[in-house]
C-alpha cells in the first residue's frame, strides 16, 4: 500500500521522466477522438435533421441507438476486428457509434422543440421548408445540437482508452501496460491526462455552446 | 380585396371550425373578426394565407383564386402577425422585422432603410436594432412583430390578436397608435380579436363569427344599432348605449344650424363623437352649435342623440 502523497508525487515524477511518450499518446488518443467526433458528425447530425422531416422513423431509430451504446466497449470492438481489421479502425467505428445517440438524439429533439410560434410565424411569412430549417429550426436547435455533440467527445475521449486494448493507440496504452506491470504510478498518470483531456474539452465546448444565442439554456 | 366564398374548413378530427363563411373585405379596409375563444377566427383568417387549407369553397385575392397563387409568393405578399407574437428569439430586431424583404432578396442598404423607417413608424428607439427579442417589453415585441409585417409593404395584412397579450394602458396606446398608421396606409387589413371593444375600435366593419358561422357583418355602429340577435346584443354588452355614442359622430345627427347663430365657447367639431356631444351638452346645456373650419355647420340637442339610441334600440328587441 502507497501512502497517498507518495504516490502523487510518483506519478507527477512518472509524467515528468515520460513527457516524450506521453505527449505522442495524447497526440495519437486525440487523433483517433477527433477523426471519430468528426465522422459521427458527418453522419449523425443530418440522419438527426432527417428523423425531424420523418418523425415516424425517430423512435427505432434513437432505440437502436440508444442500445449500441448499452454495449460493453470491450465486448464491441473484438467484435468489430474480422471486419474492419486491428488497429485505429475499429476502434474509430465504435466511437462512431457510440456517439450516435447523444448527436442524433439532440438533434432530433432540438429541432423538434423549436417554438411552434416561430415556425408559424416564418411559414406564414413566407419561408420555404427549406429556409425554415436553416434560418430558424437550425439556429435554434443549435445549442441543443452543440450539447449533444459535447456529450459524444466527453464519451469518445473516455472509451478511445479502451481501444488502446485492440491496438488503437493513445493513453490507453500506457494504462494497460501498467495495470499488466502493477505499475500505478504509470496508471494513475496517464488516466489523470486523459480526464484533463476530457474535462478541458467538456469546458471548452460548453462555453462555445454558452456563447450561442439561447445557449445557456440548453444542457 | 379579399373575398371569402363560402369557405368551410373541417379539420382531420371532425371539427368544423369554419362553416359556410361568405364576406368581403374592400381594398384599404379594417376587418375585425371577433367572437368568443374557439369560435373559428383563426381558421378564417390563416385560409387567407393557405396556413390552413380550406375544405370547400374559395377565396379570391383581387379576384384571382389563392389556389392558384404559388403558395410563398402569396405569404411573401401578404403581412402577418400570429397570436404569439412569434418573433425569432436568434436574431436581432432589425434582422426580425427585415425577414421578408431578405427572403425578398432587397440589398442590405434599401434592408437598412427600410428598418429605420419602421422603427421610427412604430416609435421605437433606432438603438433597439442590435437587440434581441428577449430584451424587449411585451409591448415593444407586439410592435415589432406588425413591424415585420408590414416591412415588405405589402397590401393586405394578416393581424391574429395582435395586442391580446398586453396590459389595458399598453394596449388602449397600440390601438391608437396603429390606427394612426393605418390612416396613412392603403392596406387592406383583416384583424382578429375576442375583445368586442377592440373590434369596434379598429374595424371598418365587425364580423361577428359564433361557432364557425358568421351571425352579423356589418359597420360598428349599424352593429352596435342593430345588433342582428340576442347573441350580439350580449356579445356587445349592456354598455352598448354608450358604446354605440362612441361610435357615431355629430356629423351624422346633427340638424341645419340656427340663423345668426354664433360658434359660442366651446363648440363641437362635426367629427367629435357623441359621447362627447353629450357630456358637453349636460355641462353647457342645448343646443349647442358645431364648428368646421371656423364655421357654424350645424347643432345639436339632447334630443337628437336621444332618437338615435331610441329608435336603434327599438330595431333590436323587435
Ligand atoms: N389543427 C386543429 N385541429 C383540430 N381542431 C382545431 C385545430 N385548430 C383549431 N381547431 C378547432 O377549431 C375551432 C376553431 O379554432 P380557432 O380558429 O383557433 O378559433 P379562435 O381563433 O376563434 O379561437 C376550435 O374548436 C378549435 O379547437
Ligand atoms: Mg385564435
Amino acid at each position: 500500500m502507497y501512502p497517498p502523497l507518495t504516490i502523487l508525487g510518483d506519478t507527477l515524477t512518472w509524467l515528468v521522466e515520460n513527457q516524450q511518450s506521453v505527449i505522442e499518446q495524447t497526440i495519437q488518443h486525440l487523433n483517433v477522438s477527433l477523426t471519430s467526433v468528426g465522422i459521427a458528425l458527418v453522419l449523425w447530425v443530418p440522419l438527426g435533421l432527417f428523423l425531424h422531416e420523418h418523425d415516424e422513423f425517430a423512435p427505432p431509430v434513437i432505440g437502436t441507438a440508444g442500445m449500441i451504446l448499452t454495449l460493453p466497449s470491450l465486448a464491441l470492438l473484438p467484435l468489430l476486428i474480422p471486419i474492419v481489421g486491428i488497429g485505429v479502425a475499429p476502434a474509430v467505428v465504435a466511437l462512431v457509434l457510440y456517439s450516435a445517440l447523444p448527436m442524433i438524439r439532440n438533434t432530433y429533439t432540438g429541432l423538434e422543440e423549436v417554438d411552434e410560434s416561430m415556425v408559424r410565424a416564418g411559414r406564414g411569412l413566407g419561408m420555404t421548408d427549406r429556409e425554415l430549417l436553416f434560418k430558424v429550426k437550425i439556429p435554434m436547435a443549435l445549442p441543443v445540437i452543440f450539447a449533444g455533440i459535447r456529450q459524444a467527445a466527453v464519451l469518445v475521449i473516455g472509451i478511445t482508452t479502451i481501444a488502446a486494448f485492440f491496438g488503437a493507440g493513445g493513453l490507453g496504452e500506457s494504462i494497460f501496460a501498467g495495470i499488466r506491470l502493477d505499475f500505478p504510478r504509470q496508471v494513475l498518470g496517464a488516466t489523470i491526462v486523459v480526464s484533463v483531456i476530457a474535462i478541458a474539452t467538456d469546458y471548452g465546448l460548453l462555453a462555445v455552446q454558452r456563447a450561442l444565442p439561447g445557449g445557456s439554456e440548453a444542457t | 380585396m379579399i373575398e371569402l366564398d363560402n369557405v368551410r374548413k373541417v379539420y382531420g378530427d371532425g371539427t368544423v371550425a369554419v362553416d359556410d363563411v361568405s364576406l368581403e373585405v374592400p381594398e384599404g379596409e379594417t376587418v375585425t373578426l371577433v367572437g368568443p375563444s374557439g369560435c373559428g377566427k383563426t381558421t378564417t383568417m390563416t385560409m387567407v394565407n393557405r396556413l390552413t387549407e380550406i375544405t370547400e369553397g374559395d377565396v379570391r385575392i383581387d379576384g384571382e383564386s389563392i389556389q392558384d397563387t404559388d403558395v410563398i409568393d402569396l405569404r411573401r405578399n401578404i403581412g402577418y402577425v400570429i397570436q404569439e407574437i412569434g418573433l425569432f428569439e436568434h436574431m436581432t430586431i432589425a434582422e426580425n422585422i427585415s425577414i421578408v424583404p431578405d427572403l425578398r432578396g432587397w440589398d442590405e442598404e434599401r434592408k437598412q432603410e427600410r428598418v429605420e423607417e419602421l422603427l421610427e413608424l412604430i416609435q421605437l428607439p433606432q438603438d433597439v436594432k442590435t437587440q434581441y427579442p428577449a430584451n424587449l417589453s411585451g409591448g415593444q415585441r407586439q410592435r415589432v412583430g406588425v413591424a415585420r409585417a408590414m416591412a415588405a409593404e405589402p397590401d393586405i395584412i394578416l393581424m391574429d390578436e395582435p395586442f391580446g397579450a398586453l396590459d389595458p394602458i399598453t394596449r388602449d396606446e397600440l390601438q391608437d397608435e396603429f390606427l394612426d398608421i393605418q390612416q396613412k396606409l392603403d392596406t387592406t387589413i383583416m384583424f382578429v380579436t375576442h375583445d368586442i371593444d377592440e373590434a369596434l375600435k379598429m374595424g371598418d366593419r365587425v364580423a361577428v363569427l359564433r361557432d364557425g358561422e358568421l351571425v352579423q357583418y356589418d359597420a360598428p355602429k349599424d352593429l352596435l344599432g342593430s345588433p342582428k340577435n340576442e347573441f350580439v346584443a350580449n356579445f356587445i354588452g349592456e354598455d352598448r348605449v354608450l358604446k354605440q355614442l362612441s361610435a357615431v359622430t355629430v356629423r351624422e345627427v346633427m340638424n341645419a344650424p340656427q340663423v345668426g347663430e354664433g360658434a359660442g365657447e366651446n363648440p363641437l367639431s362635426p367629427d367629435d363623437s357623441l359621447k362627447v356631444a353629450l357630456q358637453r351638452i349636460f355641462q353647457q346645456g342645448d343646443p349647442l352649435p358645431v364648428v368646421e373650419d371656423g364655421e357654424v355647420v350645424g347643432q345639436v340637442s339632447e334630443a337628437d342623440i336621444q332618437a338615435v339610441t331610441d329608435r336603434r334600440t327599438s330595431e333590436v328587441l323587435q
